[in-house]
């Protein structure tokens, strides 16, 4: 049986430095802890989750609802081999156990990899774990997964200790990536699984930035219950988009958009520290009367114009008003 | 990643050049004509802002196409213009029932466990959100794959932000003007 860890990011250069019989002798030797940076407020939730990954390992991991697994699923894999879970949570970071050495007698007589990986802070754009299956006889099988393009990804490292890669992986890190996998215990690690595994690796992390984004997210684990939520959020956002739009066809006869002549300095404190929408919040700006829509054009809307087409001669109270109004969102 | 000043200051500019184009017909008594104006203008500021570089900006330039071509054509006067409106996927027709009925066909002759039938449903329900998001995303019917699926809805859900952002800000500005 072969066992690896599933490291769906990025390797650190001192793992790639290494040539294959150093790793086998660090590993022999001693055991590295491996720091994962996460963003800060993921920790709390990480911490529990790695206890339930450590408690729950092989069952967990074979069933069927791995589909459920939002997290990278390498996280407690090694959690309950030879060592206890020896992790420390390190402001915002979490460091997790990388490898553990097996007994060659044992009957598996598998010998598990020492990697040393540290990751980059944030988790976005990076793409590269190593496959790595190993056999009995340590020989060393490669397999590329997928290789994979990404418009905006941000590579820092080089992408391979063997001279296999290096040529490749050098030259070419903005355009072929290739996505390492490594096969855990007690997993298949054919190609076919170790693709699949990948990519539902990849989409799992997806989730995850999705769940930052949309507000409510983050208590819900189902995959099935963030989809709900993702697609609430959108449709509300669209909704928003309807009738702010119907508002603004009343509000403003003209289409005349109020900051076209603002000047440059309240064009800035407009836009500055604009809230995140939120779908069930009412009206960002609570401290504005809000403006009753049954109110038609026959209202005095020529108020408007005039102050909005000309920067030198505001009514002094209307700028002061957007003043506020500028204020009211700085805040 | 939240929606940034730049980015709102940018889909503002957009927005502004296409209500100019509306501007001139500005008999828009009507008030839906007027709101449709202001959403199809600034449906396709948000559009463009990507430039063509993910799947729900071509989807949605082109339903806007759909709607109003000459709108499009003037505001996207770039490069950009042919090859959005035309860029399309094919899209993979199925008849849904003969889908389904191979499917029951399928299920009846699998063994089932009871951890097996769980597990099935619960890949029914996944795929069924799926299908919604697709229909929720534009253009979300021509994404092939899941990871894509779910990065354009990413994208899509930054620039819906930066869209109802900009619009309340700039209703609340024009009521905090009338108030006065």
């Amino acid at each position: 049986m072969l066992e690896g860890l599933v490291y769906p990011e990025s390797l650190s250069l001192s793992y790639a430095d290494m040539s294959v019989p150093e790793r086998l002798k660090g590993m022999q030797q001693h055991q590295q802890i491996e720091v994962l940076s996460q963003s800060s407020n993921d920790s709390p939730e990480l911490l529990q989750i790695l206890q339930f990954h450590g408690s729950n390992n092989d069952e967990l991991l074979q069933s069927t609802f791995s589909h459920f697994q939002m997290l990278e699923s390498g996280f407690g894999t090694k959690y309950n081999m030879d060592f206890g879970p020896s992790h420390e949570a390190m402001d915002g970071c979490i460091s997790r156990t990388s490898s553990c050495q097996i007994d060659p007698a044992d009957t598996m007589g598998v010998m598990l990899k020492n990697s040393v990986e540290s990751r980059a802070i944030s988790l976005k754009n990076k793409r590269k774990s190593e496959v790595k299956t190993r056999e009995e006889e340590k020989t060393d099988k490669k397999i590329k997964v997928e290789a994979e393009t990404e418009s905006n990804i941000n590579n820092k490292e080089a992408s391979s200790d063997t001279s296999k890669e290096t040529s490749k992986g050098d030259s070419e890190i903005q355009k072929l990536d290739y996505i390492h996998v490594r096969a855990r215990r007690g997993q298949a690690t054919d190609r076919h699984s170790l693709a699949e595994r990948a990519r539902r690796e990849k989409i799992s992390k997806k989730m995850k930035y999705l769940q930052d984004l949309v507000p409510g997210c983050n208590t819900i684990t189902g995959k099935a219950g963030v989809l709900d939520e993702i697609i609430n959020y959108v449709q509300s956002l669209k909704r928003q988009v309807e009738f702010l739009s119907m508002k603004l066809a009343v509000l403003n006869p003209e289409l005349e958009l109020a900051v076209e002549d603002l000047s440059v300095n309240q064009f800035q404190a407009y836009f500055t520290n604009f809230p995140v929408v939120i779908a069930s919040k009412p009206s960002v700006m609570v401290d504005l009367p809000l403006f009753p829509l049954d109110q038609q054009g026959s209202l005095d809307l020529s108020v408007i114009n005039p102050n909005q087409t000309s920067i030198d001669a505001p009514s002094a109270s209307w700028e002061t008003q957007s003043h506020s109004l500028f204020a009211s969102v700085l805040r | 990643m939240q929606p940034t000043s730049s980015m709102n200051k940018e889909f503002l500019k957009k927005w502004q050049m296409g209500l100019q184009i509306f501007r001139p017909s500005i008999d828009n008594t009507s008030v839906s004509e007027r709101k449709r104006a202001i959403k199809l203008s600034a449906d396709v500021a948000m559009a463009s802002l990507r430039k063509g570089t993910t799947c729900w900006s071509r989807a949605l330039i082109q339903k806007t196409a759909s709607e109003d071509n000459f709108l499009v054509r003037q505001m996207l006067s770039g490069i950009k213009e042919e090859t959005l409106i035309n860029k399309k996927l094919p899209k993979v027709m199925c008849h849904r029932k003969i889908v389904r009925r191979s499917k029951k066909i399928l299920m009846r002759r699998k063994s089932r466990s009871a951890m097996e039938e769980v597990a099935a449903k619960a890949k029914k329900l996944v795929k069924r959100k799926t299908q919604g998001l697709r229909n929720a995303v534009p253009g979300g019917e021509f994404m092939s794959n899941n990871v894509l699926l779910i990065q354009e809805t990413l994208d899509y859900i930054v620039s819906l932000q930066t869209q109802v952002n900009v619009m309340r800000s700039i209703v609340d500005a024009a009521a905090a003007g009338i108030e006065r």
